[in-house]
């Protein structure tokens, strides 16, 4: 293409002043990126243009600029401050409106707290010592229950020895002066063991205790003395008698029977 | 008015696009004396010529982002802008109107010649005053008055081929007039 002869058709200076077709525009703008001296010469047009108009320039009235400042201050405004100070802004001001309201919410939650602890250490309290009572109640409730399971074990047992068909019964009846005593022996003829039932007797004075005596060929042997027992107390194992006899000894027991302290006797 | 640069062309568009008030203000400065005699070129009533000349900044500060820099200087598509605003104006029924009841007074103006400028004094319109005749129409009617091409070959009874021809050799002697 001739560029040279292009250039000085005067398109150049018809499209920099605005009076080229569209199409000629078009097709100016595609020539400019293809031959870099086409759009040279345009540069240079509009650099003389732009001098020209420098050199020909008239100061407008100063009132023009601040009409067309003030014309454009909701637009100035629109511009900027949405992008920098307004989100700036409203976000410090919100956040202090959110610090405020934290505060107060703070202060209203460290009462609520405060009062909500007293009533709570209170109750903490009361439930500890009711607490108390109880652990001391199922305490002595559990005391009671071992008591009462230790009754129900032995008095198992003596219904165990009562039951048993080998067991005999011999009981022994007060003798005169104490008619209003009454004693049963069971007695194991397989065991041997001896057990006794101390079904009403005399309450025994300080120092003293009963004492049950087996008569074997008529001479006592000490079958042990009688303690608080529930049900049968466990006696000692007599393998042979011929009765069964209490009487009253000092505590421990005694190594020969006090004849004249005879409760109750019974034969077998 | 010197042209003295605050900001290189590139920096200013960018500030300008980025909708920077400062920049668009120092634009105002730097360029509104050549474009204002641009303006004044086309019409010659100072207040009209002040009211486009603000209707050229506003529509430069709200088409900026229209701007392609591959296309040419900024100076040139703000011209451009102001030229077009200019030959609307002329165009306008207001316009017209107010130019009938003017050329009852017109003697007055061109005597006192204080209120209306001197339209051929001003800026490009010097240079075209000086074109031969035959040349100086062409650029009247199209560059100053903004009539088409087709619009100029009819109203001279001049073919089409003719007036392209007679304006483009036009441009290129303004050319040199501008480089003496």
């Amino acid at each position: 293409m001739d560029t040279k002869a292009y250039i000085e058709s005067g398109i150049i200076e018809s499209y920099v002043l605005g009076l080229a077709s569209t199409e000629e525009a078009t097709e100016l703008e595609m020539l400019c990126r293809q031959h870099a001296d086409i759009k040279n010469a345009v540069e240079e047009f509009e650099a003389l243009i732009q001098k020209q108009a420098f050199q020909d320039a008239l100061a407008p009235p100063p009132e023009v600029k601040e009409k067309l400042m003030s014309a454009l201050t909701t637009e100035f405004a629109k511009a900027q401050t949405p992008v920098v100070q307004l989100t700036v802004d409203t976000g410090r001001s919100k956040s202090i409106s959110i610090i405020r309201y934290f505060a107060a919410a703070s202060v209203i939650l460290l009462i609520a707290s405060t009062v909500l602890n007293v009533f709570l250490y209170n109750n903490y309290l009361s439930v500890n010592n009711k607490y108390q009572a109880l652990l001391t109640e199922r305490n002595s409730l559990q005391a009671n229950n071992d008591v009462f399971r230790t009754r129900i074990n032995n008095l198992e047992q003596s219904m165990r020895v009562i039951e048993n068909p080998d067991v005999r019964v011999i009981t022994l009846k007060g003798l005169p002066g104490k008619e209003n005593n009454l004693a049963a022996v069971y007695w194991d003829s397989k065991t041997k063991d001896v057990y006794l039932l101390p079904t009403k007797m005399d309450a025994t004075p300080s120092g003293k205790q009963y004492q049950l005596w087996a008569i074997v060929n008529g001479k006592p042997v000490d079958a042990g003395v009688i303690d608080e027992c529930d049900g049968l107390c466990k006696m000692k194992n007599i393998p042979d008698a011929e009765a069964f006899a209490i009487t009253l000894e000092k505590k421990g027991g005694s190594n020969t029977p006090t004849l004249s302290a005879m409760y109750v006797l019974g034969k077998i | 008015m010197p042209e003295i640069q605050k900001y290189t062309e590139t920096d200013l568009i960018m500030l300008l696009k980025e909708r920077e008030q400062s920049a668009f203000s120092y634009l105002y400065d730097h360029y509104s004396g050549a474009l204002y005699s641009i303006i004044l070129s086309i019409l010659p009533d100072k207040e009209l010529a002040n009211d486009v000349l603000q209707e050229v900044f506003v529509k430069i500060w709200r088409q900026v982002d229209s701007y392609d820099a591959s296309k040419g200087r900024l100076f040139t598509w703000m011209m451009n802008i102001a030229r077009n605003a200019s030959i609307d104006m002329l165009r306008s029924k207001g316009y017209q109107k107010a130019q009938q009841n003017r050329e009852l007074t017109e003697a007055v103006y061109e005597k006192g010649g204080s209120i209306a400028t001197n339209i051929n004094q001003i800026g490009l319109r010097k240079l075209v005053h000086s074109l031969k005749e035959e040349y100086k129409v062409l650029v009247e009617l199209s560059y100053f008055q903004g009539f088409t091409q087709d619009e100029i070959s009819k109203t001279l009874n001049m073919p089409l081929g003719t007036v392209k021809t007679r304006l483009r050799s036009a441009l290129l002697q303004l050319r040199e007039l501008m480089k003496q």
